[in-house]
C-alpha cells in the first residue's frame, strides 16, 4: 500500500513537468483572502425558568489561499470561535488547508484538512447560505458541522452530478454519547489516529437550475479503549432556490455496530418565500418556517425511556434580509419540546452575518 | 481495500493529463462548428476595448474586464448565416472561469457555453441547464441572480460572477457590432 502512494505522488511531480504549452492561457498566480462571521444574540427560555440571554460573536473565520498554476492551488479556512481562546472556552481551529490539484472540472485532487461531504452545510455554512441565525439543530445533533480533519478527496462535475469521494482519519468511538452522537468523537486533525480512516462519497444532483439533491454514505471503524465501533452515517438531503422559493429537507440516519447506542437520526425541512424580489426590491427578505426532529439515542441496547430522553421536535419561525447578497440579519422564535415529559424551551435570536 | 480503490481512481482520473493540449481554443472551435456546421468559417481576433467603452461597461456591470481586450470570433454558418463569439475570463473564487458567448447580429445571445473550469467547488455553472437562462438575452435584459437568473448551491460566488460577466458582453457586443 506504502508503494501505491510514494508512487501517486511520483507521479504527480511528473505529470506537473508535462503540461502542454496553451495558446490562450489566463492563468496569473494569486492570492485571495476571504471571510465570514457573524453575531448572535440568544435569549433562551425553559420552561418555568428564567430567561438568559447571550451576546456571542460566534465565527470570525477568514479565508486564505493561493495559486500557485492553472491546477495546482492552496485553500485555508481558520476560524475563531466566541471571539476569545481562554481554558476551554473558546476554539481556534484550522478546519480546511489543503493543496488542490484541479485537472478538470470532472476530477480534481485535494491533500490536506479537508471537509467530508455530508449534508447541504458541512462545506457551505457562511451565514446568507441558511435562513436561521443558528446553523440548523440538524447540523449539530446528527451531522457534526463542522466536521473536518486530515486526508485526502477526490472532487468533481460531470454532466449535472457533482461528487466527492473523502478518505480522511476517523472519530474517537471513546467520546461516542447518548446526548451528541459522534460530534464529540471528531478529533478535529489534533494529532489524529490514522489507523482506522473514515471513507465518505457523496454524489449530488445540480443540472436542475436552483437545485442540489443528493445523498452521502460515510464508514468508519471507529477505535475505542476496548471494542471497535463500525459506523454509518447515510443521508439525504434536497435544496430548491429559484422563483423566489427557498426549499430544504435533509434527513440523516447513523448507525453504531458495537456499544450501548445503536442508532441517532434526524431530519429538517424548511420552507421559505422571498417577497423581497416579489416586490421587486434589489434586497432579499425571506419569511420562513422550519421543523426539526432529531434523536441521538433514537435507538440504544437498553430500549425505554432512554430513547425519549434526548429526542426533541422543534417549531421555528424567522426572517432572513439581505440588503446585498453578501450580508445578512436574521430574526427567529422557536420552541423545542423533549419527547420524554414534553419539557419546552423557547429560543428567540437575532443576528448579522457577512461573506466574501 | 477502500484506500486501494480510492489510489486507483486517483491514477486513472490523472493519466489524461500527459495528454492535456491547447484545450480552450480547441473546445472554442469545437462549439463554433457544433453550432453552425462543419463547413463554417471564422476569424479569430483579439480586440481591444478602448478605456471610455471599458469604464462605461465596468460601472454598470460592477465587475472589472479580465484583461483591456477579449478574443473575438467573427463566424459566417454554412448556410451564409453571421454570428459573433466572445472569449473572455471572470474571476470565480480564486482562479479565472474561461466562458464564451455567441451573439446572433441584432447582439442577442444564442448561446453561452463555460469553457474551462478551474475552481473545486462550483462547477455547476458549466451545466447547459444553468446556462440557457441567457438565451435570447441582450443589452437591455435584466441579469439579476435571484430574479431572472437562478442561484446554484455550492456555486454562489462563481454564478454571480459569470452572470455579470455575460452581462458585460452583451453590453460590449451591442456598443461594437456596426464596427465589426
Amino acid at each position: 500500500m506504502n508503494r501505491s502512494i510514494v508512487s501517486m505522488f511520483l507521479f504527480l511531480i511528473i505529470m506537473s513537468i508535462s503540461v502542454s504549452a496553451q495558446d490562450m492561457n489566463f492563468f496569473e498566480p494569486r492570492t485571495e483572502v476571504g471571510a465570514y462571521g457573524e453575531l448572535h444574540l440568544n435569549s433562551v427560555k425553559p420552561e418555568n425558568a428564567q430567561t438568559k440571554s447571550n451576546l456571542d460573536f460566534h465565527r470570525f473565520v477568514v479565508f486564505l489561499s493561493h495559486s500557485f498554476s492553472e491546477k495546482w492551488s492552496f485553500k485555508s479556512e481558520v476560524e475563531l470561535e466566541h471571539n476569545f481562546v481562554n481554558d476551554g472556552q473558546g476554539e481556534l481551529e484550522l478546519e480546511q488547508a489543503y493543496v488542490n490539484y484541479h485537472y478538470a472540472n470532472y476530477f480534481g485532487l485535494q491533500f490536506g484538512v479537508v471537509l467530508p461531504s455530508v449534508g447541504l452545510l458541512n462545506e457551505f455554512h457562511e451565514p446568507p447560505l441558511f435562513l436561521s441565525v443558528e446553523r440548523p439543530d440538524y447540523h449539530s445533533k446528527i451531522i457534526p458541522t463542522t466536521w473536518f480533519g486530515n486526508g485526502a478527496a477526490v472532487y468533481g462535475y460531470y454532466e449535472g452530478f457533482d461528487y466527492k469521494l473523502t478518505v480522511m482519519e476517523g472519530l474517537d468511538g471513546n467520546k461516542f454519547d447518548y446526548s451528541s452522537g459522534i460530534r464529540s468523537g471528531r478529533m478535529k486533525g489534533y494529532k489524529s489516529d490514522a489507523s482506522r480512516m473514515l471513507y465518505n462519497a457523496r454524489v449530488d444532483y445540480i443540472g436542475f437550475s436552483g437545485l442540489r439533491a443528493g445523498a452521502s454514505f460515510s464508514y468508519n471503524n471507529a477505535k475505542t479503549d476496548s471494542v471497535s465501533i463500525p459506523l454509518s452515517l447515510i443521508e439525504f438531503h434536497a435544496q430548491y432556490k429559484a422563483n423566489n422559493l427557498v426549499l430544504v429537507f435533509e434527513y440523516g440516519n447513523i448507525s453504531y455496530g458495537e456499544g450501548d447506542l445503536k442508532a441517532s437520526r434526524g431530519f429538517y425541512g424548511d420552507i421559505g418565500y422571498d417577497v423581497g424580489k416579489l416586490a421587486g426590491w434589489e434586497s432579499q427578505l425571506i419569511p420562513f418556517f422550519r421543523y426539526t426532529q432529531y434523536n441521538t439515542a433514537a435507538d440504544t441496547e437498553q430500549g425505554g425511556s432512554i430513547e425519549e430522553v434526548y429526542s426533541y421536535a422543534k417549531w421555528m419561525i424567522g426572517v432572513s434580509f439581505l440588503p446585498l447578497e453578501n450580508i445578512v440579519f436574521k430574526m427567529d422564535y422557536s420552541i423545542n419540546s423533549r419527547e420524554l415529559d414534553d419539557f419546552k424551551t423557547s429560543q428567540f435570536n437575532l443576528g448579522v452575518g457577512y461573506m466574501f | 481495500m477502500y484506500l486501494k480503490i480510492f489510489v486507483c481512481l486517483l491514477f486513472i482520473g490523472l493519466l489524461g493529463e500527459v495528454f492535456a493540449g491547447n484545450e480552450i481554443r480547441e473546445k472554442s472551435e469545437k462549439i463554433i462548428h457544433s453550432r453552425f456546421g462543419e463547413s463554417s468559417t471564422f476569424e479569430l481576433i483579439k480586440y481591444q476595448i478602448s478605456d471610455e467603452i471599458k469604464s462605461q461597461i465596468e460601472n454598470k456591470c460592477g465587475q472589472r474586464f479580465f484583461k483591456n481586450f477579449v478574443y473575438l470570433y467573427k463566424i459566417k454558418g454554412s448556410e451564409g448565416e453571421k454570428a459573433f463569439a466572445l472569449l473572455d475570463n471572470v474571476y470565480g473564487k480564486s482562479m479565472p472561469i474561461t466562458f464564451m458567448v455567441i451573439f446572433n447580429t441584432d447582439g442577442k445571445i444564442l448561446t453561452s457555453e463555460i469553457i474551462k473550469y478551474r475552481e473545486p467547488y462550483g462547477g455547476g455553472v458549466a451545466s447547459s441547464e444553468w446556462n440557457s437562462q441567457f438565451i435570447d438575452k441582450d443589452a437591455g435584459s435584466s441579469f439579476e441572480v435571484g430574479k431572472n437568473i437562478d442561484s446554484i448551491s455550492g456555486a454562489t460566488i462563481s454564478v454571480r460572477s459569470v452572470t455579470k460577466g455575460i452581462n458585460k458582453l452583451a453590453l460590449l457586443i451591442d456598443l461594437i457590432k456596426e464596427k465589426i
